[in-house]
């Protein structure tokens, strides 16, 4: 096809000289893999990390993609490649689930071979036999751009590069860290970036486009740990609230708010159940309901469990508030009083008013988004704090949380007063969830970056060791 | 450039089965004037393909003489056949090629899933679709993309326009904004249900949401139906053929979901086996042969009523009198003789009726039963025979099996069926053609006859859905609406849902999909708001004069604006008529009881205001001025929004928003320009 038609000067060996579009940018995370272009606005390419795992007699056959985990397969079980910290800890099943994330919507396995689309009808069988090798690797044509976490380290950082080259065949590769990318996304190239994701949430101080490394700080405190407080709070409350996924559900009746529910339940031939790990999943879809439709932070002034000036406390302010109805899938409804609405994503800011129980202890005080602010700016340079806090970006799927950059805000402005804080978090859902691989787009997509890559020719002298020296 | 007509426009929507085309927009909208399969045959040489499967037939020069005079439809004069193999004489055998527009053998579908998995044979489809229609040169062309295609397909059909049939303009356009455009609607979940995968996509403001669009849902398309039938049909002597047009038959139906299958009762059974005639030209204009004008088909050799002779045949159907085939018993040209006959029948229907008229009256009362009530229902089928088999077995068939019949196929009108879209396709094709050619080509179609064979069908024949694929669907429409970023999108979006696709052609089953997704996600006002103060600003304070009074709640589902929204949710919540078909008296009356207490909550004037979606979840309607549309159904909507899109892209707009690319543009950019104007 017609590569590189405008520029007439033909690329330096060493560097990559692609001119087009075709980068890709790849940005793992514990909810979601997103895969795309760069240059465009948005991944084309979401996946859950979690996939599925068939039992077969030969192991287990792994499904991936939103379309296959959601069936209740028989004894399907689910589970995710990245850890609990974020970064990636399956790194065979993180290359077959990236592989799937590319090749199903982005780019063909076999990139159409020029001589069998019909369009020119070569008659030299040679030429065709020379060019298998290299077709069957997916990423032929794209170089790739992979995100990763500011505490990502080691040897962890070199696989992306191998699996990149060495499985996918790419011609240049580049390795950036997610919260620097974050930054870009919001058009600063010096920011605090306060990413909260799912697993974790971490706040990344950025100074001229690199992270300042000691500054990283993170925390467990993120969207599946106010996941964990629902659980709790459902599990504590009297009687307890049922939660019960919809894949069980066959039909439902309107029943009266806080009755029984009076639904047709799903069931199961013996030994056709789902492993309860795919139930969790499940349960995550409808608590994932509820996090957006009923959760909202207390809007202050002052933390929940605080006073007010006039001497009330704030949780008896929080009575007064209108409370919201959630209906499980089954039917049962109940109004949720406002202090339920805010009580379970208030531990993200009070350690204190979280619930907790054996397994679930409750966090610490360090953990919280102030505290990690606060250890983060006292790790770095003094003089450049103040232009840190100006520039405070807030980002991640779990930020959306109504009420969450309010409070934030309140909270900083605690904390350092006199300090002109101010909080950069885009108004738009989608560029939260995705501030990461916007930023990746937007880098790879820049023509200055093109002397960036590291190519291919790069790696093959230097190995992946490479990443470390270049990617910093 | 000169600007472009209507009567140019071009506009190709290929699928995973049939491929639409048509050249020229009309002055209203009609469906696709060519249709022919997504198919291809491998010709002689590798990568050249043949539209039809062309066999290759040795002969000695005296087989065919021996195969035509046993042929029961023997119009077909030696000198024809003669013609055509009377320059070979010199050779001891003949090599005859034959195109056979009814086989399938041998096919190469291009496409499969949405995907292109053989570009040569797909390139040779559109060269052969671009052929039959012959645009002039000026023609700008619209290609209906699948939503599966990569960006990297997207430019090589981009290559292959401009390069191979030098189109001024060229555009692609995503299928499912195609379909939201036939609807003329901004913002759709459009579920549209193929061949082998369903795709439910979100579009947003006219933009496809790419956000995990993700891959098609696979085996929840039509052929998972056909499948599902086999599976159940299979013991009881189905083909794979037979459980595919039973699939296109109006008594197979998808019973919404929690719906009782009929149970048997042994004169039900006799009653709507005999009726079935009846059946089809009720409510089945998909296919059934009665309703094409058949003559309704008696007993069959497998029924009870096998024996009956054949004024018994003419009682039980007997509702079908003005249905008859007039034009074959005059063709016959023993209408007297005909007459004759039925006046004597109606003597003795009469006399009939007295003697068992309890027995009548009971089996009237089951005929009027509904389809899905019943337990049985008789299904005819065609099966196909080659020639050579028909020349030894046909007129046996005729003679000794009653219940056979053999000829021509009959001709059906509807659209699914690609048998008869085929032969079209052949006759355009044709007219272009050799004269030669055409006769032998109707010599061939002749040949090929249908065997007619009736069979019965239990219930089996409503559970053509119950592979979870509604499940799969319903399940896969909440998620994708779930995972719209912005929360207050996704109410607009259950409300205007969108079903298309070929695959939702079976009767019942965009019911039974909204009955499901009403049963298992529809979120009900919550009594928990009763005494919350969550007063909407706007509402004034009751006043006495009766206006306020909730109306009977009878009426049809709104479309329409104009109505208090949160009215709206309240009163479609409680809608009879947006409940599941099938209830049960006690449901009814549960259903009348909720009635009365939303009305009460009414009077209160309290309504929820959730977050939570679906509040209400509606199918959206074609628009009816596009009258053509009517009756062939919205299921190729894609079609028409095509049409709207080609209208505006490349008549009134005229490029001016670059809604496609140019040649200009073309040679500047090459194939990547096409991410730049694709709508």
């Amino acid at each position: 096809m017609a590569t590189g038609q405008a520029s007439t000067k033909p690329p330096d060996a060493t560097e990559y000289g692609g001119d087009e579009i075709s980068a890709l940018v790849l940005d793992p995370g514990y909810a979601t893999t997103r895969a795309g272009f760069a240059g465009e606005d948005v991944p084309k390419s979401v996946l859950p990390s979690h996939y599925g795992i068939i039992p077969t007699i030969s192991g287990g056959k792994q499904l991936f993609g939103d379309n296959s985990i959601h069936t209740p397969l028989p004894g399907i079980s689910i589970s995710n490649y990245m850890s609990r910290e974020g970064t990636v800890e399956d790194w065979e099943t993180a290359a077959n689930l990236w592989e799937y994330a590319i090749t199903s919507r982005l780019t063909n396995a076999k990139p159409g071979p020029l001589a069998t689309n019909g369009l020119n009808d070569v008659e030299n069988q040679e030429m065709e036999m020379e060019g298998i090798e290299a077709q069957e690797k997916p990423l032929r044509d794209n170089p790739l751009l992979m995100t990763e976490t500011g505490w990502n380290a080691g040897r962890d950082r070199e696989r992306g590069i191998e699996i990149a080259m060495e499985n996918w065949g790419c011609p240049a590769y580049w390795l950036a860290r997610n919260g620097v990318l974050a930054s870009f996304a919001s058009g600063k190239s010096s920011a605090l970036v306060v990413d909260i994701g799912a697993s974790t949430i971490s706040v990344t101080p950025v100074h001229d486009g690199l992270i300042l490394k000691k500054g990283v700080m993170r925390s467990p405190l993120a969207g599946n740990f106010v996941s964990q407080q629902l659980r709790l709070m459902f599990s504590q409350s009297q009687p307890p609230i049922p939660l019960t996924p919809h894949y069980l559900i066959v039909s439902k009746t309107p029943v009266d708010a806080g009755t029984p529910s009076q639904a047709t339940l799903r069931s199961f031939a013996p030994n056709t159940e789902p492993d309860p790990s795919f139930r969790h999943f499940q349960e995550e879809r409808v608590l994932t309901e509820f996090k957006e439709s009923v959760v909202t932070v207390w809007p202050g002034p002052g933390r929940l469990s605080g006073h007010n000036q006039q001497g009330g406390t704030n949780m008896d302010i929080a009575r007064q508030h209108p409370g919201k109805p959630f209906e499980m899938p089954d039917g049962w409804n109940q109004m949720f009083p406002a202090l339920d609405r805010y009580r379970p994503i208030e531990a993200l800011f009070d350690p204190k008013m979280a619930l907790s129980d054996a397994s679930n202890p409750a966090p610490h005080q360090s953990q919280t988004i102030g505290a990690l602010i606060q250890s983060s700016l006292a790790q770095v340079d003094v003089d450049i704090r103040p232009a840190l806090l100006s520039a405070v970006v807030v980002t991640g799927g779990s930020s959306l949380y109504q009420g969450l950059t309010d409070r934030l805000s309140q909270e900083l402005q605690v904390m350092y007063p006199g300090t002109r804080v101010r909080i950069s978090a885009s108004g738009n859902a989608v560029e939260r969830k995705f501030g990461s691989w916007i930023g990746g787009s937007i880098l790879a997509s820049l023509g200055t970056f093109h002397q960036m890559w590291i190519s291919r020719k790069e790696y093959e002298e230097q190995g992946a060791g490479i990443v470390e020296k270049r990617c910093k | 450039m000169p600007p472009f007509k209507d009567e140019h426009v071009l506009i190709i929507a290929p699928g995973s089965q049939i491929t639409l085309a048509q050249l020229g927009l009309p002055e209203s909208f009609t469906p696709a004037r060519l249709r022919i399969p997504t198919r291809m045959f491998p010709a002689e040489h590798k990568g050249e393909w043949e539209p039809m499967k062309v066999r290759e037939k040795k002969l000695s020069r005296a087989a065919p003489q021996i195969g035509l005079n046993g042929h029961v439809e023997g119009d077909i004069t030696m000198g024809e056949t003669n013609g055509t193999t009377i320059n070979l004489e010199d050779h001891e055998e003949e090599i005859l090629y034959e195109e056979d527009p009814t086989s399938e053998e041998g096919a190469v579908y291009p496409l499969r899933d949405g995907r292109v998995v053989d570009w040569s044979c797909f390139f040779a489809l559109l060269t052969h679709v671009y052929n039959t229609l012959s645009p002039p040169f000026h023609t700008p062309i619209l290609v209906i993309a699948q939503p599966q295609w990569k960006p990297q397909d997207h430019e090589t059909l981009t290559q292959f326009f401009f390069e191979k049939f030098r189109t001024p303009a060229f555009c692609l356009m995503d299928s499912a904004l195609a379909i939201s455009y036939a609807y003329a609607t901004p913002t759709a979940t459009v579920v549209d249900v193929g061949y082998q995968k369903c795709e439910v996509s979100i579009v947003n403001e006219y933009v496809v949401s790419d956000l995990g669009r993700g891959t098609p849902l696979l085996n929840c398309g039509g052929e998972a139906m056909t499948q599902r039938l086999f599976e159940l049909l299979n013991g009881k002597g189905f083909t794979k053929e037979m459980c595919e047009q039973l699939k296109k038959n109006a008594i197979c139906e998808v019973l919404p979901p929690g719906a009782e299958l009929p149970v048997e009762t042994e004169l039900g059974n006799a009653a709507s086996a005999g009726s079935t005639g009846a059946t089809g030209s009720g409510d089945g204009q998909r296919g059934s042969i009665a309703a094409q004008g058949g003559a309704p088909r008696g007993p069959g050799v497998n029924t009870d009523l096998g024996d009956a002779d054949e004024g018994r045949e003419f009682k039980d159907g007997e509702d079908d009198d003005g249905v008859l085939d007039v034009a074959t018993i005059v063709a016959s040209g023993k209408t007297s003789e005909f007459l004759a006959r039925k006046e004597k029948e109606k003597a003795e229907r009469a006399a009939a009726r007295k003697k068992d008229a309890a027995d009548a009256a009971a089996a009237s009362k089951e005929r009027a039963l509904p389809n899905s009530k019943r337990a049985k229902a008789v299904f005819h089928y065609q099966e196909r025979r080659p020639l050579e088999e028909l020349n030894v077995n046909g007129k046996r068939a005729m003679g000794g099996e009653g219940g056979q019949d053999v000829g021509e196929p009959k001709r059906q009108k509807s659209p699914e069926l690609g048998a008869e879209s085929e032969i079209q396709t052949a006759e355009n094709a044709a007219a272009a053609r050799k004269e030669e050619r055409k006769e032998e080509r109707r010599r061939n179609r002749e040949g090929t006859a249908f065997v007619r064979k009736t069979v019965e069908v239990g219930p089996e024949r409503l559970q053509v859905a119950s592979g979870g694929i509604l499940d799969q669907i319903a399940d896969t429409i909440h998620r994708r609406i779930s995972s719209v970023p912005e929360v207050n999108k996704r109410s607009d979006l259950w409300d205007s849902l969108v079903i298309a696709g070929n695959g939702s052609r079976v009767k019942g089953f965009k019911e039974a999909l909204l009955a499901t997704l009403h049963a298992r996600y529809l979120i009900s006002p919550s009594s928990a708001t009763i005494f919350s103060s969550e007063l909407p600003s706007n509402f004034t304070t009751p006043v006495a004069t009766g206006a306020n009074t909730p109306q009977p709640q009878h009426h049809a589902p709104h479309h329409g604006t104009g109505v208090n929204p949160l009215l709206l949710a309240a009163t479609t919540a409680s809608n009879p008529n947006l409940a599941p078909p099938g209830q049960s008296q006690q449901q009814l009356h549960q259903q009348l009881q909720q009635q009365q207490y939303y009305q009460q909550q009414m009077q209160s004037h309290q309504h929820s205001s959730h977050a939570q979606t679906p509040t209400s979840i509606k199918v959206l309607k074609l628009p009816d001025y596009f009258p053509e549309w009517k009756d062939t159904g919205a299921e190729e909507a894609v079609f028409l929004g095509a049409q709207v899109a080609a209208k505006v892209v490349f008549v009134v707009d005229q490029g001016l928003s670059k809604g496609f690319m140019s040649r200009t543009e073309y040679n500047e950019m090459g194939p990547q320009g096409i991410h730049e104007s694709c709508l």
